[in-house]
């Protein structure tokens, strides 16, 4: 197994299931949820089926890439089925299967975890699902996003891929990990982390990003008044970007941050609101 | 004859699963009796994916007799008392002879019409027609929709199953009709399986590998620990909340035992029991109280045979302990003096201020109690640990694992040379965080536990957050139940009303709502926190009641009220007592007050009930004072005898004003007396009850 046949076999098992293979988004994003091919998606009553990989940025969760399990930047093998099917999970254990887990030797469980993102308005109910106590899958029933109600209700299946490969390969430290026969995880990211964390914790420039976040919230602003929704979508994502690399600087107080927040989700919400009016005139 | 309702979900919180089973139990009695179905020998059961309820019902509804009415009397019946067109009409609508018309008497007059039997519907009939709405009558704490259905529950339905006498009761719910069908374990035995009765059921499930029974699989479970701890003479570091959630999340329980390196073993057991439930839901292993390098885990599974289950939750385990030992360690190097100064930066509550502002409210208030105590020797101590009390909020283990808060404060202040009085005091000053968690132990824990909860009580309620139902965001019902319990526990003799008083005087400006108003609803608060405890305890309501009545202020000498009312309850006097008691205060009902002047006492009765009384007074006020309840009240009964006299030889509502009222007057004084122990009269009396 290695990080590659992961996406591989994923990819090719969901392409099965009807599943459009999306290309990754281009924009520094926190979840694979926040890009267009989920968050407009979920919204109307247009049915839906997408999977792809998406590289999430945490900048908190950086460890110079020294710790052997957590890393500022991670990828997601993200699906979206709408309306949900009814032996969605039953889906769900076959592609584990597929990978040739063989499930009657593990014990797996859905544990009650439900999901919210109060950026971009969205929340769901849901379960982590734990393979012999690693979380491998967020596995979310949206309700709501962009302050809406969602109907139908889309799923969201989150592969978590690092977890899952290192469940697969057996192994301790991320950076063991294959992402092809001959190159590994280090290889390719390790340098990658230890810049990204000295970065995100000491040299991001607190100035530049608090002006860069106003630029882009204004610009957002204009462009939601100019009905263009993607480009205004994308500033929101820009925004909070910004917000976590402040966040990850510790320049933001408890009340900044809930206020920042809010200022994204405003925003967000009158998109989704435009985007479901303009797609029901079509 | 037997009933068998499964409904199967995608699996369901575990709280949810609880609380759907009560409700279903309570709403499906509740149905079948009002059906007259009266269901028998009623049994909840089931896992996080199957809601199971078997009961015993009878066949059918019985018949019933059913009046049908047509015209009035006065347009049924002729004058000469012959049947008009109308009365006939109405009979040959019903295919009867006009004969078999009665008078019949409602509400409305006098009507002709008729009786006959209306035959029960089947059992079959009644559950088709019933259940629907009892099932989508169940609620939760949180609900879901799914895929294109605007239904809601906790957690998508799958199936349902259900058989009365060994037939199916094709009832429809949601697009689903029930069937004789259920599925074993989802990942060791989906295949479908066709069972005719419970015990088919019962047994074909546990064939693959569901254990239907909740109290079958809390046995496996105990069971499997005794035998794995058995060879370490090792226990489990107890962890009720987490058995009872796992004992739902799963329906096949295999217990499993891992290990993991010593050298963890230098964080301290409550971070690595806390590392190890958080997440991956394991037990940790104690030897004395000592943490041994292993733990319990409970699998959904009915084997590990290759052992993967075992390492793969050694291996999560492994990088767990290894974030919390970075935390551990990159949180000593910060002295908590140096994070005090930072909790300006975080918000307590949006209008009480940061938590900057608490710690020195708090540091007021351990002053102001450890002095009221007489605890002067901790003063010094209880201050430093109220200013370091908060400074964990800002730590990386806190910011992981909340649930160490407090705790981990204390562990920190250890290792970095706090005296042990100041660790202690900060360790313990969030307990109790439930009914069923310690409280402190330490009196200076107790003391900063107090200040802290009153703090949060006063200040929330003073800014107008209102608690309703289950609605409690700041847990103010249990900021208050803190302080009780404390209180109570440690026999501390404090004035709670001072002790309000203080801590709205320490908030001031910061509350919204006028200082009055904050404090009775501070004092309703605790009142409603003290019945529930004495509730929990055991004692009845009227007595509790009794006890609350002459007001809230020392809160072991409520304590001491109840006792003393509880332990003399059962004794013949008392019972003789209450009477008089309820005698003396119907007489006073409505009567004005008047003072009572001794020289107008003229009868001998009068004469010795009021010298008795200044004796009895004395006696039992000073031991009031002291706080010997039980003392009090036995004084109080020797008024019996007197008053007895009186009533017996006395016309209290004698013809002279003057006199009447100064007897009035002598009893207004026994009645006051009598109030300050307890108001008696809430007191039911088993031989008024009959």
């Amino acid at each position: 197994m290695s990080m590659q046949s992961l996406f591989l076999g994923l990819s090719d098992f969901w392409a099965k299931q009807g599943c459009y293979l999306a290309p990754t988004y281009d924009l520094e994003v926190g979840a694979g949820t926040m890009t267009p091919d989920t968050f407009f998606r979920v919204l109307g009553r247009k049915p839906w089926r997408v999977a792809y990989v998406q590289p999430s940025r945490r900048p908190t969760d950086g460890r110079y890439g020294e710790n052997p399990h957590r890393v500022q930047k991670h990828f997601q093998f993200q699906v979206i089925i709408k309306p949900s099917p009814l032996n969605i999970q039953r889906i769900y254990l076959d592609s584990l299967v597929s990978l040739g887990i063989n499930l009657a030797e593990h014990d797996l469980r859905f544990d009650e975890d439900d999901w919210e993102s109060p950026t971009i308005g969205a929340w769901g109910v849901g379960w982590q699902v734990m393979l012999d106590g690693l979380e491998i899958t967020q596995f979310t029933y949206f309700q709501q996003a962009g302050g809406l109600e969602l109907f139908p209700v889309s799923v969201e299946i989150t592969y978590g891929l690092e977890r899952l490969e290192m469940f697969l390969e057996q192994k301790d430290n991320i950076y063991n990990l294959k992402w092809s026969d001959d190159v590994t995880y280090r290889h390719l990211r390790f340098r990658e982390e230890k810049e990204f964390s000295i970065y995100n914790f000491e040299q991001a420039d607190i100035n530049m990003l608090q002006s860069s976040f106003a630029a882009a919230e204004k610009e957002a602003q204009r462009l939601i008044s100019q009905q263009l929704l993607l480009p205004a979508y994308d500033f929101c994502l820009k925004c909070s970007h910004l917000f976590n690399l402040l966040d990850a600087r510790k320049a933001i107080s408890v009340t900044e941050r809930v206020k920042m927040i809010g200022q994204i989700r405003i925003l967000v919400n009158q998109i989704a609101r435009l985007y479901v009016d303009q797609e029901g005139e079509n | 004859m037997e009933f068998l309702l499964e409904i199967m979900t995608e699996e369901l919180p575990s709280s949810h699963v609880r609380g759907a089973l009560v409700q279903l139990e309570e709403r499906f009695s509740q149905e079948m009796n009002a059906a007259g179905l009266k269901p028998g020998s009623l049994k909840m059961l089931g896992t996080c994916r199957r809601l199971v309820l078997l009961a015993d019902l009878g066949a059918s509804q019985p018949d019933q007799e059913e009046i049908v009415t047509g015209p009035p009397r006065s347009a049924g019946l002729a004058p000469d008392g012959s049947f008009t067109k109308a009365a006939s009409g109405f009979a040959r609508s019903h295919g009867l002879d006009v004969d078999n018309l009665q008078l019949i008497k409602t509400a409305r007059g006098e009507y002709l019409g008729f009786k006959r039997l209306k035959k029960g519907k089947s059992t079959p009939e009644i559950l088709i027609e019933k259940l629907p709405a009892i099932i989508a009558s169940l609620s939760f704490p949180k609900t879901m929709r799914w895929a294109d259905k605007s239904f809601r529950f906790s957690r998508p339905v799958k199936s349902l199953l259900c058989l009365f006498n060994g037939e199916v009761v094709p009832v429809s719910f949601e697009g689903l009709v029930a069937s004789n069908k259920t599925s074993g374990h989802f990942i060791h035995s989906p295949e479908v399986i066709t069972v005719n009765n419970y015990q088919e059921y019962y047994q074909d499930l546990k064939n693959n590998f569901v254990l239907v029974d909740p109290a079958e699989r809390k046995s496996r479970i105990l069971d499997q620990f005794e035998e794995k701890l058995a060879g370490l003479k090792a226990e489990i570091y107890p962890d009720e909340r987490l058995l009872e959630r796992l004992l739902w999340n799963i329906e096949c329980p295999l217990v499993i035992m891992g290990s993991f390196p010593d050298s963890y073993l230098t964080l301290p057991l409550e971070v690595l029991s806390t590392a190890m439930r958080e997440g991956q839901e394991l037990f940790s292993v104690v030897k004395g109280k000592k943490q041994l390098p292993c733990f319990l885990g409970i699998a959904d599974a009915p084997s590990d045979p290759k052992n993967y289950i075992v390492t793969g939750n050694e291996r999560v385990l492994k990088a767990r302990l290894e974030d919390a030992r970075f935390f551990w360690e990159n949180d000593l190097r910060i002295g908590l003096p140096e994070r005090v100064k930072q909790l300006s930066g975080v918000v307590f509550q949006e209008k009480l201020g940061s938590y900057a502002d608490k710690v020195l409210r708090l540091q007021e208030l351990v002053a102001y109690i450890s002095e009221r105590l007489g605890f002067r020797n901790l003063k010094k101590d209880l201050i430093e640990a109220a200013r370091l009390s908060k400074a964990d909020l800002l730590t990386e283990m806190v910011r992981e694992f909340p649930g160490l808060q407090g705790k981990v404060g204390g562990l920190y202040a250890q290792r970095q040379g706090w005296p042990e009085t100041v660790n202690r005091a900060i360790y313990e000053h969030y307990l109790p965080e439930s009914w069923e968690d310690q409280l402190p132990d330490s009196t200076a824990g107790a003391i900063l536990s107090i200040a802290d909860k009153l703090d949060t009580m006063v200040g929330i309620s003073g800014t107008g957050c209102t608690i309703s139902g289950s609605s409690d965001p700041y847990g103010l019902r249990r900021s208050a139940l803190g302080v009780a319990r404390i209180i109570l526990n440690k026999k501390f003799h404090l004035s709670i009303r001072r002790l309000i008083d203080k801590s709205v005087a320490l908030l001031a400006k910061k509350l919204t709502l006028p200082e009055e108003q904050v404090k009775i609803a501070c004092l309703g608060l605790m009142e409603g926190r003290l019945r529930f405890i004495f509730e929990k305890n055991g004692y009845s309501y009227d007595l509790i009641n009794a006890a609350l009545a002459p007001g809230l202020d020392y809160l072991d000498y409520v304590e001491a009220r109840i006792k003393a009312l509880s332990s003399l309850k059962s004794s013949k006097n008392f019972e003789r007592f209450i009477l008089m008691v309820k005698r003396v205060k119907n007489i006073l009902k409505d009567t004005p007050k008047a003072k009572l002047d001794p020289a107008r006492l003229v009868d001998k009765e009068e004469k010795e009930l009021y010298s008795a009384l200044k004796i009895i007074k004395k006696n039992a006020e000073k031991m009031m004072a002291e706080g010997d309840f039980a003392g009090a009240q036995k004084i109080i009964f020797r008024l019996q005898p007197p008053l007895n006299n009186f009533f017996d030889r006395v016309l209290v509502m004698a013809e002279n004003k003057k006199i009447r009222n100064n007897r009035l007057a002598l009893l207004a004084q026994v009645q006051s007396l009598i109030d300050q122990l307890a108001d008696y009269s809430q007191i039911v009396l088993s031989s008024e009850n009959s």
